[in-house]
């Protein structure tokens, strides 16, 4: 109201022009509209009842704190409409000015299952449902065999038992001999029931090693001491040869280089990779002092190419000269061929020598390779290494079954088995190298100190202490 | 025509990489792995590895691009498929946390089948049983480990099922050859059809948990998923061969109403099958005699009695007394003592064993049964002991089978030094040059003959010398301390050993058999003048003694090597020619080593001989100078 009040006082102002007219106010007019709109939207006030306006407050003052718990109270605020969808509402009381509307029905999208599955129309609809039943019907029978704890594999068959593909199809065996083999093959083919040959590789033998390898007698929880000593024996030897080859290792790498300190080594290198920078004090200028550099002539080490033609005549020299060579070497060869005619029987010997070594090297190759049908192939990255001999020490051997003292592992002992055999190809095993993480206490984190309390008992402890000290009389 | 490209054909198209092969499958390396070890397809070496691998040198792991082919076609590799993708949708489920989905999911979790594959790949029976070395010991060790990250606890528990069964097996059909106990385990040794099966037992220790890095325990379980499928169908043929029920069964005579058996059948029936103590549910209603019909050796006999046939004869003859060789025995096993191994051994050869009932279920009797005749032992002392009873360490019940014979006991007594424990997969009959000591070993009673035959030759030898008095007196010193010995072995054990008496008994009763005899000879004498006269009138002549030619013989047998050497065929002359020379030199070689043992033998006893000569001289001299001095 206070707003309106200049306005009022001006009672009269010109209309003349369209500014003068913006000037006007017309508050109140539209209040008055706005008021009258209202009341048409929600109704006057003699209108409503006096339930409507007003409600007797019967509760005690102060509400009890419900007693729903959180999550309820969050199951009942689901169930409420949305915030957010409040302003889509429509609140108006005014009616709908058409008074017939067509209903216009969304499609839904895809296809209604359980329409489908309620009162089924399409073939297909009865496919599915069947379809359905019966994979129940199986997740059944597997939750009642889970539930049980009976789950074996099955073994309710001699599948080595000879059987001819002809018993299983109808038709296919005569006794008169009508249908052959291979046309009972061919009618099986074509009914869709293939009779298939298994590969011949598959039955192929990836060693011609013996499968079993007798343990060594040595090996016996209560050897024969003949026997103890050759085990020994043997994995001293190969204990020895191993150590052989890593001395000849280290004696070929390691030791073949001279040994420099670390400091002499740091300075090789600093000079090294300052080779070609100069120093502060040198003179700058060596190149600049050579005279040739001051000329502006491009030139080489090499000679430049000269074109040195031949005379006609040297040319013809040369020719004649090639010829001649040529006879010189046919007569030769031609002699020689006179000469060998005598000592024919002495080639025939050289031939047969040679032959005989091809024959001896053919033999011995064939023998490599028959050797290696019995060693372990290489099959991938790694070269297969035997595993050591299990060996017990002197000290060790018991004498009696109750205190063996079991060396190797037999699962390490099958797989390096299967490895030898070719069956799987030796590998080592990786682990995955974790990445260095640098770790440093959280600056909020701190170090328990040293607090004023304890200060302050320490110091009593040490006056406690002098005071005892004090109070003694030493003797 | 087109100019052919380098590797398009010979040996770089033979072989194919992991990673083409994996391409070409369309599967996960993991999945590639399981399914070449099921099918049994292996990498390859090739001859010249650049050209196989297209110009590059390094190292790959190279397959058969045939073997990739036939991989194409199988089915499980559909199922592997599967996998992959029962694994996404299962994911989804755990991620959105939909249980109901996940439970449907879990229970249809696509099976791999495996029965095709055996069959496949062990096209025979035959072929079967002789790739079961390898199985029977996976699954052995397998039976013992607990549930691990990638060996759930249902493998182990079916490898135990599986090998319980083998066992069963192998004790029904007493086929057991050969038992040995190494640092590494026990190895069996059984001839199932005519194949040697040798498997490993761990030893029963606690188990131990190993490093991942040695050994992919992934690969080794794909090896046992497929095994276990191999050895449950042996095992049902192997059964079904012996007329036994499969999923072994006891006769229902066996299961009684009593309280165990009451509460829960199922695992009552298990834990006595376990036990290995009792004999299975056969489908055929008669009970078959012991005795099978062996081969018979007489129609064998057709060629003449060459080497090998009676070398057979022999073995069969062997094998036929193995198969009963603890029959008769009763045997307890101490609770020290590993159950399993004994129990298989004792009753694959027909013994009866039974153990304390607070080991293991299944025993039959207790120790106080006066009628056990062995009790196992592996302690040095027993505080009450029986004295109608053997108290004997373990490793008589190996070396009895090893040897084929009952050993004497006094070896492997209670607390007794062991005589070495020999391998049986070292061959004691091989054709070299045996020195007598280790042939001692593997027969106890070659060593006391040996002894026996050196004393009559001492014996000789005395009867030969002069002074035969003083030899009367080192023999009476010799048997004082046999004598001692005994008494202190007496005192030791607290009574007579169990065979000392059972000797003397047989003993005695030759005695008695003798003396029955005598008398009965003096009555039957009419009766057997009689008989002889009825047998003189028939017209049975005697024959002339038959008089070998040893010269002839030896021409013919010269002939007959002549005639076989000829009968070689020519691509095989080689071989014979290699052959024959090798075991000439084999015998040379071990004739001469007789030979030198023979020398180094007679020297030792010429060197005995002097030394016991002057000491009877030195002794005969201190007699004379005694007896000089008594008199004086």
């Amino acid at each position: 109201m206070a707003a309106q009040e200049p306005a009022t006082k001006r009672k009269r102002i010109s209309k003349k022009n369209k500014a003068a007219w913006r000037k006007t106010d017309i508050q109140d007019v539209e209040q008055f509209l706005e008021d009258q709109r209202q009341e048409e939207r929600i109704g006057t006030f003699t209108d409503k009842q006096n339930e409507d306006l007003f409600v007797v407050d019967a509760s005690p003052l102060k509400t009890a704190p419900s007693q729903l718990t959180i999550k309820q109270k969050r199951k009942l605020n689901a169930l409420k409409p949305m915030r957010s969808h409040q302003a889509l509402e429509n609140t108006s009381k005014v009616q709908d000015p058409i008074v017939k509307r067509n209903h216009v029905r969304q499609k839904k999208s895809g296809r209604n299952i359980e329409l489908e599955v309620c009162n089924p129309t399409k073939p297909r609809h009865r496919q599915a449902n069947s379809d359905r039943g019966l994979y129940y019907e199986k997740l059944d029978k597997e939750l009642a065999v889970r539930e049980s704890g009976k789950k074996v594999p099955k073994v309710d068959k001699d599948i080595w038992q000879e059987e001819d593909f002809r018993d299983k199809i109808p038709g296919l065996k005569d006794e008169k001999g009508w249908i052959s083999r291979d046309l009972a093959l061919h009618v099986a083919g074509n009914i869709g029931r293939k009779v298939v040959k298994t590969h011949a590789s598959l039955h192929h033998k990836t060693t011609k090693a013996k499968k079993f390898e007798a343990p060594h007698p040595g090996m016996s929880y209560n050897p024969s001491l003949k026997a103890h000593q050759e085990l020994l024996a043997e994995v001293v030897e190969r204990e020895e040869s191993i150590i052989k080859k890593e001395q000849h290792l280290k004696r070929v790498t390691t030791a073949m280089f001279n040994k420099v300190t670390p400091e002499e080594r740091d300075k090789r290198r600093l000079n090294e990779m300052s080779e070609g920078i100069k120093e502060d004090g040198e003179p700058e200028s060596e190149d600049e002092a050579d005279p040739k550099s001051t000329d502006n002539n491009y030139s080489t080490v090499n000679a430049p190419v000269e074109n040195k033609k031949k005379s006609k005549a040297a040319r013809n020299k040369e020719l004649k000269q090639k010829e001649l060579q040529r006879l010189h070497e046919a007569k030769k060869a031609l002699k020689k061929q006179t000469a060998d005619l005598i000592r024919i029987k002495s080639i025939r010997a050289e031939v047969q020598e040679e032959a005989e070594e091809l024959k001896e090297i053919k033999k011995r190759r064939k023998a490599a390779a028959e050797r290696k049908k019995f060693e372990t192939k290489r099959l991938g990255r790694h070269k297969f290494e035997e595993p050591d001999l299990d060996v017990n020490m002197p000290e060790d051997l018991a004498g009696n079954l109750r205190n063996v003292k079991t060396e190797s592992n037999l699962l390490t002992d099958r797989f390096k088995l299967l490895q030898k055999r070719n069956m799987l190809p030796t590998t080592v095993a990786v682990t995955r190298k974790r990445s260095k993480v640098k770790r440093f206490p959280r600056s909020s984190h701190k170090e328990p100190g040293v607090s004023f309390q304890d200060l302050r008992d320490r110091r009593k402890a040490a006056a406690a202490a002098a005071k005892a000290n004090s109070d003694t009389i030493k003797i | 025509m087109r100019r052919p490209k380098k590797y398009e054909s010979g040996e770089a198209t033979q072989y194919i990489s992991r990673r083409a092969a994996l391409r070409k499958l369309q599967l996960s390396l993991n999945d590639f792995r399981r399914l070449c070890i099921l099918k049994g397809v292996y990498p390859r070496e090739p001859k010249h590895r650049r050209r196989a691998q297209k110009g590059s040198s390094e190292i790959k792991i190279l397959y058969h691009t045939k073997d990739i082919r036939f991989l194409l076609h199988e089915p499980i590799v559909w199922t592997l498929r599967d996998y992959k993708i029962f694994a996404k949708k299962s994911g989804r489920d755990r991620a959105i946390k939909d249980f109901r989905n996940l439970k449907r999911r879990l229970a249809l979790f696509p099976e791999i089948k495996l029965d095709h594959i055996v069959k496949e790949r062990y096209p025979t029976f035959i072929d079967a049983l002789k790739d079961l070395d390898d199985c029977l010991t996976l699954l052995f060790l397998f039976s013992t480990f607990p549930s691990l990250h990638l060996i759930p606890r249902e493998q182990s528990n079916l490898c135990r099922r599986l090998t319980i069964e083998f066992l069963h097996y192998v004790i029904a059909s007493k086929s057991l050859r050969k038992v040995f106990i190494s640092i590494k385990g026990y190895y069996f040794q059984a001839e199932i059809k005519g194949q040697k099966v040798t498997w490993i037992v761990p030893h029963y220790y606690p188990f131990k948990p190993q490093s991942r890095q040695e050994v992919d325990f992934k690969v080794m379980s794909i090896f046992v998923e497929f095994y276990t499928i191999m050895l449950g169908f042996t095992n049902y043929r192997l059964y079904h061969g012996l007329n036994l029920a499969y999923p072994p069964q006891f006769p229902s005579s066996m299961l009684q109403d009593n309280e165990d058996t009451l509460k829960d059948e199922t695992s009552f029936v298990s834990e006595r099958i376990a036990a290995l103590n009792f004999e299975l549910l056969r489908t055929d209603k008669v009970q078959e005699d012991e005795e099978e019909p062996d081969i018979d050796m007489e129609l064998l006999e057709q060629d003449g009695d060459s080497k090998r046939i009676i070398k057979m004869k022999q073995e069969a003859q062997e094998i036929a007394r193995l198969r009963n060789l603890f029959k008769g025995l009763k045997f307890f096993i101490n609770r020290e003592v590993p159950r399993e191994p004994l129990v298989i051994i004792i009753r694959s050869f027909g013994g009866k064993v039974s153990w304390d009932s607070s080991v293991f279920s299944g025993s039959t009797y207790d120790e106080s049964d006066e009628t056990i005749t062995h009790q196992i032992v592996d302690r040095p002392s027993l505080s009450t002991q029986y004295i109608s009873r053997d108290y004997i360490q373990p490793q008589w019940v190996f070396d009895c089978v090893n040897q084929r014979q009952l050993l004497p006991t006094n070896k492997y007594f209670l607390g007794e030094q062991l005589p070495p424990h020999l391998s049986p997969f070292v061959d004691a009959k091989r054709d070299t040059y045996i020195p007598p000591e280790e042939k001692a070993l593997h027969d106890p009673s070659l060593i006391e003959t040996h002894a026996q035959s050196d004393d009559e030759s001492e014996e000789e030898e005395a009867a030969q010398n002069e002074d035969d008095t003083v030899d009367q007196e080192l023999l009476d010193a010799q048997l004082q301390r046999a004598y001692q010995q005994e008494t202190a072995e007496y005192k030791k054990y607290g009574g007579p050993d169990g065979v000392n008496e059972d000797e003397e008994d047989t003993d005695d009763e030759d005695f008695d058999d003798e003396q029955e005899s005598d008398d009965e000879e003096e009555e039957l004498d009419e009766k057997t003048k009689r008989l002889q006269e009825e047998k003189k009138k028939m017209s049975v002549q005697s024959g002339k003694v038959h008089k070998v030619n040893k010269r002839q013989l030896h021409k013919a047998e010269v002939d007959e090597h002549r005639l076989q050497a000829r009968m070689v065929k020519p691509r095989h002359r080689n071989l014979f020619r290699k052959l024959i020379r090798e075991k000439q030199s084999k015998e040379k070689e071990e004739w001469l080593l007789r030979k030198k043992r023979r020398n180094i033998d007679n020297d030792t006893k010429e060197a005995k001989k002097l030394a016991k000569r002057e000491a009877k001289k030195a002794a005969a001299a201190a007699a004379n100078a005694a007896s000089q001095l008594g008199a004086k």
